[in-house]
């Protein structure tokens, strides 16, 4: 039998059964699919529910005592294979389509739209294409990464759930708010339970498997931004407040990078006011404009700044 | 960009046409027939595969005891299929995690690249856009308590200011000649160009823009993040870059290298600027050696690492007490 036509076959006999079938069962009811020597069929039967488990079919197995001696019972409850009954409309479905068409994730875009319903249909889709026709005419998006916790980490945040991870060689336990992706990284953004604090983690600095756990108990907060951090935000203790002077050239391209408006003035240049707790990574951020910008105040960080270059001269 | 017909040549492996028959039966017993090209189409499906495996694999699928009301039946009339007695496959298979959270990250990631403009329906802002109605539902169907709008996950596709981004689009739909100030960060210098944009393209977080200079006379790209100023001139955009041409973002061939050598502490400089080669050394620093587009980007992060890393070899003309000089011209302003 075609492997199409059996895998078809074992799913409707393992959702149509209200009992638990063990594979001698299975095998009977599903008359000439598979083999009648025992060795070869058990290959092929582990074959075919690691295959049917790889595309997301919810498999459940409990241990058959009716059967002397008990052996392994399968089958495939109605509720946990269709999930939640979440109807999407045609233009719904058009909408997440074109998405999948502007916006290539690494290693692929799954059937995740075939089990929707599929693209939603030729007027649907046009009417979709209408609102984001300017966006598909003259942009486009590299693949953006994608790394196996993730998913576990989407799901734990839209179900409040905490999650326990490796992460640069440590244990930690933390209850995801949110994911973001900000230049060229997912982070995760929630609440690290070891810490009792509000924090990110790199998503690609997370090694092996993400192990979900009970209820989140700490509410959601906002959680840092990756998208407003700066460098010298990080640390602890009372921030210093530290004033920059860049000159007209590089004032706006600066204010971006800081993610402040800073004082203009009249010559152009910028006078940018930053709360500073890692000076270090403040005069980093100095010194990547070469002589066209200068720490002003206060007195010690900028002697510190002179010393530094002294040092290299 | 249209519905992406399923080309013939498409092949589908056991798993995806698996996966796409469970969502094409409940959706033909729901719309109570459907024709082949539709299906082929919504489910991206090619034509004559699909034909197969409707009447030569999904129409001998049943259950025990495998009689004709125990079978599935598929009926094809004029290219119209019907499907009957499936009642085991009446839902469609709910989504796994990980196709969920794919198409979130897509959806979340259109949203950001319109910037509000597919947020609602053009001509009615009462209602939510399709595309933010569709997330809403996916993070429902994860688990989620209510409609949400799936703030689980955002998405950023680069840092610029939301008018110069705005411009540019116009610009290119317009397709207008456009007047930057840039300011290009290896040469350390502000210039003024005439540009003829030609399209935008966001990688690993940040939005470049591709089009022909008129003032090197070539294909360039720029960082959005680092123009000045910006006009759109009544100027048609005259030059256009060859269709299909693929933008890249290489450096292209730099042949100037520098060897600098990095204290145990400032490890992470060889791979946070990407050394071409490194060579650990018997008392734990490392000689790094570095492509050197320009001498300023060389500079700057020499005077950045300062005491944890010396340039101890360099080519191509590179001044070998650049720290030093750079240093200097530095310290000047600070002595005005």
């Amino acid at each position: 039998m075609d492997k199409l036509e059996r895998l078809l076959n074992l799913t409707a006999a393992l959702l149509d059964t209200p009992r638990p079938l063990s594979a001698s069962e299975l095998r009977a009811r599903m008359a000439g699919a598979y083999s009648e020597d025992l060795t070869a069929f058990r290959r092929m039967f582990e074959r075919d529910k690691a295959d049917l488990r790889a595309i997301g079919m919810p498999i459940e197995v409990t241990t058959l005592h009716r059967l002397d001696p008990p052996v392994d019972g399968y089958r495939i409850p109605a509720s946990a294979y269709a999930g939640r009954d979440v109807r999407f409309d045609p233009d719904e479905l058009a909408a997440l389509h074109l998405a999948t068409n502007l916006v290539r994730l690494e290693g692929g875009a799954g059937a995740g739209l075939a089990r929707l319903g599929g693209a939603g249909g030729e007027g649907a889709i046009e009417s979709a294409e209408q609102v984001v026709e300017a966006v598909t005419a003259v942009e486009a998006v590299d693949e953006l990464p994608f790394h196996e916790a993730l998913s576990k980490l989407v799901e734990a945040a839209i179900g409040r759930r905490a999650v326990q991870f490796t992460y640069r060689g440590a244990e930690r336990q933390a209850e995801p708010w949110r994911l973001s992706f900000h230049r060229g990284h997912w982070y995760l953004v929630g609440w690290d339970c070891g810490q009792s604090t509000e924090r990110l983690f790199r998503v690609d600095r997370i090694d092996g498997p993400v192990a979900v756990l009970g209820p989140a108990v700490h509410p959601v907060g906002e959680g840092p931004d990756p998208r407003t951090i700066r460098p010298w935000e990080f640390g602890a203790g009372e921030p210093v407040e530290v004033r920059v002077l860049v000159d007209a050239d590089q004032a706006s391209w600066a204010c971006h990078r800081a993610g402040v408006d800073g004082e203009r003035q009249p010559d152009g240049s910028v006078v940018l006011t930053l709360q500073v707790r890692d000076t270090a990574a403040l005069r980093t951020f100095v010194l990547d404009f070469l002589d066209h910008a200068e720490v002003l105040e206060p007195e010690w960080l900028r002697n510190e700044v002179i010393g530094w270059l002294e040092a290299l001269v | 960009m249209t519905a992406a017909p399923a080309s013939s040549d498409t092949k589908l492996s056991v798993a995806e046409r698996m996966a796409r028959l469970l969502g094409i039966v409940p959706w033909v017993v729901k719309q109570g027939g459907a024709h082949l090209d539709d299906i082929s189409a919504r489910f991206d499906y090619p034509r004559d595969q699909l034909l197969e495996d409707l009447t030569k694999r999904l129409f001998f699928v049943g259950v025990h005891p495998f009689t004709p009301d125990t079978l599935i039946n598929v009926f094809i009339e004029d290219e119209i299929v019907d499907i009957e007695y499936a009642d085991w496959f009446s839902q469609p298979m709910r989504l796994s995690s990980e196709a969920a959270t794919r198409l979130l990250a897509a959806g979340r990631t259109v949203l950001d690249m319109s910037e509000g403009r597919v947020q609602q329906r053009p001509g009615d802002d009462t209602e939510a856009a399709p595309l933010v109605r569709a997330l809403a539902k996916l993070s429902l169907s994860l688990g989620a308590e209510g409609p949400d709008g799936a703030g689980q996950i955002d998405v950023c596709l680069g840092h610029a200011p939301a008018a110069t981004l705005g411009d540019l689009r116009q610009a290119i739909a317009e397709r207008r000649r456009i007047e930057i100030e840039y300011y290009s960060f290896g040469r350390d210098a502000m210039t003024s160009r005439a540009v003829d944009p030609a399209r935008l393209l966001s990688h690993d977080g940040v939005w470049y823009l591709f089009g022909w200079c008129h003032r090197a006379g070539a294909e360039r790209v720029f960082r959005v993040d680092r123009i000045r100023s910006l006009a759109v001139t009544g100027e048609p955009a005259g030059v256009e870059l060859p269709a299909g041409a693929e933008p890249s973002l290489d450096l292209g061939d730099v042949d100037r290298t520098a060897t600098i050598r990095l204290a145990p502490g400032a490890a992470w400089a060889a791979d946070y600027h990407e050394a071409r080669r490194r060579t650990e050394r018997p008392d734990g620093t490392i000689d790094a050696v570095f492509a050197v587009a320009s001498e300023s980007w060389l500079a700057r992060v020499l005077v950045q690492l300062g005491p944890q890393g010396e340039l101890v070899a360099c080519d191509g003309g590179i001044d070998p007490d650049l720290r030093s000089a750079t240093a200097a011209r530095m310290l000047e302003r600070y002595r005005r």
